[in-house]
């Protein structure tokens, strides 16, 4: 699952800055993410994660700084930018008075492309709720009918805004699937979490971001060890399971959405 | 490669499925449809009463005499008879627009006719006196055996036809409904596609902002033209609503439609980028729609409000509205005479659209 040698940056960030006012959300933060790599944004509440994402997404202006997608700057070729992704709101956006089946033709329509819906579906195991009202479904439906509808275009890059929280943690683990399904068909997808298990599970490279500012990135291994090797140690030894491994076996790991 | 995919395809989606998404709303199907037929079918039926004039005479009256018997003979005049105590309590709360009680001395007869009203309800003692004073005056004429009175009065009805509370009201409530839907359904229904980002998360596709809101604004046209035409079929039909025209008029109806819903979108829109939250939406909505109610000539002309208000109520939008709708109707005008009030309808949609430019979000912030 290593990236191949030739693989190239799919998204470059410089010196980005958003300021709302005096408070600067973004503080002039650069970082690149290789194409076919899943990039994890991680940070407490109010880091500036989902500004950082969305100005990405070009639905926000940044106050300076520049950005490419794809090879296109986002200030001068947002339409380009927006064809090229796919996107996913933190909460979900989508009319709750319509079925899932109309929500995906709606947005094939926006994107001008040719779908089959039930094959979209299929990818994130809701085809039996094709007919349900988005409304109706449960959160880790939502979730992943959300995911689905970033695959609309088949875009070369799709984000996440933290696509786990709120959830149960068989829905959790069931979205990493999905998330890992995505990758493996070569999607490269740039995510938010604050949970650390995830990234450090998910993630290929990530970026740890706090007050604005990215304060280290790297590999989650390598980020590890060089904690490690200022010769950090944990109080307790950390024992071979964790209180998430005892719920999971108690409850299983079949997803309870019903 | 094209940079931008077919708007066109995107402005068919996006209204289909608002309209879609819109009707699924149980709420939109009652404040839409069932209010203005309701509205409608009681105004129909309270409409065609016309002026009575309810006369009280007691039973202890004299009742054969010439007097009596005309007010009998006339159709507009109700009697009501019982005990004297009792007819004066009915008077006073206002079931009654007077009192008549005749006497009769001698013979042949004089009679002195003795007339009761209110000051509480001037109205009815005016017509009263009038009716009855006209009575007495013909009597008096007829037993005097006055064949050929100096003074004649005569009068001539020109052709028309009737005119009903319904030929009034129905141009109103086509107006209140438009303006209803287009605050409402623009107000409460943006501000809910900015709290669940639909808004933004269309916004994150290639579509052209402007697209969004023309498909939004063509969805509730959708809703507003049924709605035109639900309430003219009930009125046609039920009420006897008369288009002058015939399909011409219909055509003229629709084309004012759009332009005022057009117009009064502009509020909504704006509202909906002023007010951050349903809310405080709530009583922006009903500041911007109660005054156009009550002074846009809805359920009472603009005549009867106070000099200095009329200038006030006569440019409201929804008086144009309504001032352009009667014209085609019961003034059995034609569209170019109602170009002044289209005029006026689409100033208005000029300076709400500049400032709903201003104001507006794409979500709540």
């Amino acid at each position: 699952m290593s990236t191949s040698p030739v693989s190239r940056d799919i998204i470059e960030v410089k010196n980005l800055v958003k300021k709302y006012g005096n408070f600067t959300a973004v503080d002039g933060i650069s970082f690149s993410v290789r194409e076919g790599n899943l990039f994890g944004i991680l940070g407490p509440n109010g880091a500036g994660k989902t500004t950082t994402l969305e100005i990405i997404e070009t639905l926000k202006k940044p106050t300076d700084g520049e950005v490419w997608v794809d090879g296109y700057n986002i200030a001068e070729h947002p339409a380009e930018v927006k064809r090229r992704i796919g996107v996913q709101l933190q909460s979900t956006g989508f009319y709750p008075e319509l079925t899932l089946v109309d929500l995906l033709n709606l947005f094939a329509a926006l994107y001008d492309v040719k779908i089959d819906p039930m094959t979209i579906l299929k990818e994130v195991n809701l085809e039996d709720k094709a007919g349900s009202f988005f409304d109706k479904l449960s959160g880790g439906q939502k979730q992943r009918f959300s995911i689905a509808s970033t695959l609309i275009n088949r875009p070369r890059v799709i984000f996440l805004d933290e696509p786990t929280t709120g959830l149960d943690p068989q829905a959790r683990i069931n979205l990493w699937e999905t998330i890992k399904d995505i990758k493996k068909k070569g999607t490269t997808v740039v995510m938010t979490t604050h949970y650390m298990e995830e990234a450090e599970i998910l993630c290929d490279r990530l970026a740890i971001m706090d007050h604005g500012k990215i304060i280290k990135t790297g590999t989650p291994h390598e980020l590890i060890d060089e904690l490690l090797s200022t010769g950090f140690k944990k109080e307790v030894e950390r024992k071979q399971a964790s209180l998430e491994d005892v719920f999971l076996h108690l409850t299983g790991r079949s997803l309870r959405e019903e | 490669m094209k940079s931008r995919p077919s708007q066109w395809r995107a402005f068919l989606a996006l209204s289909f499925y608002a309209l879609k998404a819109m009707v699924h709303n149980p709420g939109t199907l009652a404040f839409s449809f069932a209010f203005p037929i309701v509205f409608i079918s009681i105004f129909g039926l309270i409409g065609g009463a016309g002026q009575n004039l309810n006369l009280g005479i007691p039973d202890d009256s004299d009742q054969t005499n010439p007097i009596v018997s005309t007010v009998h003979s006339l159709n507009f005049v109700k009697v009501e008879g019982g005990a004297t105590g009792h007819l004066e309590d009915r008077l006073r709360q206002g079931k009654l627009d007077a009192l008549m009680t005749v006497s009769a001395e001698g013979t042949p007869p004089r009679y002195s006719v003795n007339l009761v009203t209110t000051s509480g309800n001037p109205t009815g003692a005016a017509t009263a006196q009038s009716v009855v004073g006209g009575i007495v005056d013909k009597t008096n004429l007829a037993l005097a055996g006055v064949k050929n009175p100096t003074v004649t009065l005569s009068q001539q009805e020109v052709s028309g036809r009737k005119f009903r509370y319904i030929d009034f009201v129905l141009p109103g409530q086509i107006g209140f409904s438009l303006l209803s839907t287009a605050l409402f359904s623009v107000v409460f229904g943006f501000i809910a596609l900015k709290r669940l980002l639909v808004f933004k998360r269309m916004f994150a596709t290639p579509v052209h902002a402007l697209t969004i809101l023309l498909a939004q604004g063509t969805s509730r046209l959708v809703i507003a033209l049924a709605q035109t035409l639900i309430i003219l079929a009930v009125g046609v039909f039920a009420f006897n609503f008369y288009l002058p025209h015939g399909l011409q008029t219909l055509g003229e109806l629709i084309i004012i439609s759009i332009i005022g819903l057009a117009a009064f979108m502009g509020f909504g829109i704006f509202a909906s980028g002023y007010a951050d939250n349903e809310n405080s939406a709530g009583p922006m909505v009903n500041l911007i729609s109660l005054p156009q109610m009550l002074l846009s000539g809805v359920f009472f002309p603009t005549d009867s409000l106070p000099d200095w208000v009329q200038p006030i109520a006569n440019n409201l939008p929804l008086a144009y509205f309504n001032q352009a709708v009667r014209k085609v109707t019961t003034e059995g005008g034609t569209l170019p005479d109602t170009w002044p009030y289209l005029m006026g309808l689409v100033a208005w949609g000029v300076v709400m659209y500049f400032l709903a430019s201003r104001t507006f979000k794409w979500e709540v912030s």
